[in-house]
């Protein structure tokens, strides 16, 4: 595991579609001040397309204030897009933008902590970095695969799951700063290997 | 007497397609592979053997997760892959070309060529909008099978796919051209279903199931509930 010095948590929604659900319930007061209580220090959210102004008007309804201080936007892979806020008081960094191209990166170098919605790309990026992973399934899209790929991964245990709503994320919370998870296995296989080989030189 | 000799020729036409036919699908000859394979040893001489030629390998690049697990796929098998290969990359939109093109940095010594295919079906088409969207890209999709197809003839190759419906099209593409093109070799298939699908099988999944050589899965319960000839090894990406 890898020391970061700013205590992470960081939220993806993947890039195709926003999840509202998940930013909202993830910036409510009731989650934030958990965060806090588990001394997690910076909040990055990757929001999704398009859904820039939406989570503007949700930080600052929950009295987040605008920022402009040492982002990372090296490792944020998002060029000049991320917005920065502080929230609680001041206790609570956060920085939001729609897409990035790194990250992987966000996630070995910046992150404690991985929210993620169920897409197995997502799932695989922090499973595959061995963060400890919170996935999220939304409820709202009309695939079940979502679900399943999540219980799945859970009953392995790999990783948490948590609904879109604030009890549910919490609940999840507790579990990933008092419980281990089990060690995702490596993903070379030499029978397959074997099997590739076979087709190519028949 | 014409009728008759025009019936027999029709009648021995048909019969020397039928075994074409049989002869290009695969789930004739997997059996003989496998059983090759194992009195070989393995992979290690294969590819020793073979070395002077380079590979040819197509992939084709779905979008999104589709194009995240061949990424992987080819990340974690890139000794056998993308040793000095000609890579041929199917794609259907600009970020999967770009995540791609970012991908293949570190694979200077490979060579690349990119082409582009229509998207066979949207997620959220409807009915009449796939059909037109479909023969406008079983058109366009043809000619780029074609010249990638003939581009393969006579040196190791293979098809790796994984998901789309635009794999389905470009799997009937090459086995049209191998019914028609008696000389050419078999085209080497793999198709590896997607991590998310646990217990059903994809739409393109079912229907390739039966096309291509090797139809491989990441889920045990998939296989032994839906697609026995299939093969499952774990998580691959």
């Amino acid at each position: 595991m890898c020391i970061i010095d700013i205590k992470t948590i960081f939220v993806t929604c993947g890039a195709t579609i926003p999840f509202p659900k998940l930013i909202s319930s993830v910036l409510s007061d009731v989650f934030c001040q958990e965060l806090i209580q588990y001394g997690f220090v910076r909040l990055i959210i990757q929001f999704g397309k398009d859904y820039g102004p939406a989570f503007e008007n949700l930080v600052q309804e929950h009295g987040g204030k605008r920022e402009y201080k040492n982002i990372p936007i090296e490792e944020l892979g998002c060029g000049e897009a991320a917005r920065q806020y502080s929230l609680m008081d001041g206790k609570l960094e956060v920085i939001g933008f729609e897409y990035s191209t790194k990250v992987q990166s966000i996630i070995q170098n910046l992150s404690n902590l991985v929210i993620s919605h169920a897409g197995t790309g997502s799932i695989l990026d922090s499973l595959r970095l061995n963060r400890p992973l919170v996935v999220c399934v939304n409820d709202s899209l009309m695939d079940n695969h979502q679900q399943q790929i999540a219980d799945k991964f859970v009953k392995l245990g790999y990783v948490w799951s948590c609904a879109p709503s604030v009890t549910s994320l919490i609940a999840s919370l507790r579990a990933s700063q008092t419980e281990k998870l089990k060690p995702f296995p490596v993903s070379h296989n030499s029978s397959f290997e074997r099997l590739l080989s076979g087709v190519i030189y028949s | 007497m014409k009728t008759a000799f025009l019936a027999s020729l029709i009648f021995i036409v048909f019969t020397a397609y039928v075994v074409r036919l049989v002869a290009i699908l695969p789930f004739f000859h997997t059996q003989t592979r496998t059983e090759k394979e194992t009195r070989d040893g393995g992979s290690v001489v294969r590819i020793q053997k073979s070395s002077q030629k380079p590979l040819k390998i197509f992939v084709f690049l779905g979008s999104g997760g589709h194009t995240g697990e061949m990424l992987r796929l080819l990340q974690n098998y890139k000794d056998l892959l993308l040793n000095e290969s000609t890579v041929y990359v199917g794609y259907s939109d600009q970020a999967s070309r770009q995540r791609f093109v970012c991908f293949m940095k570190d694979f200077t010594r490979c060579k690349v060529q990119y082409f582009e295919f229509m998207k066979a079906r949207e997620v959220k088409a409807t009915f009449l909008q796939s059909v037109k969207t479909i023969i406008g890209t079983l058109i366009q999709s043809f000619v780029n099978v074609a010249k990638i197809r003939f581009a393969m003839c006579g040196v190791p190759h293979l098809f790796l796919l994984n998901g789309p419906g635009t794999c389905c099209i470009i799997s009937l593409w090459l086995k049209l051209i191998e019914l028609v093109v008696i000389f050419l070799d078999a085209s080497h298939i793999v198709y590896v279903e997607s991590l998310a699908r646990i217990n059903t099988p994809s739409l393109t999944g079912k229907i390739l199931y039966w096309v291509v050589d090797e139809f491989v899965v990441q889920w045990q319960e998939l296989r032994d509930d839906c697609l026995p000839r299939a093969k499952w090894f774990g998580i691959l990406v």
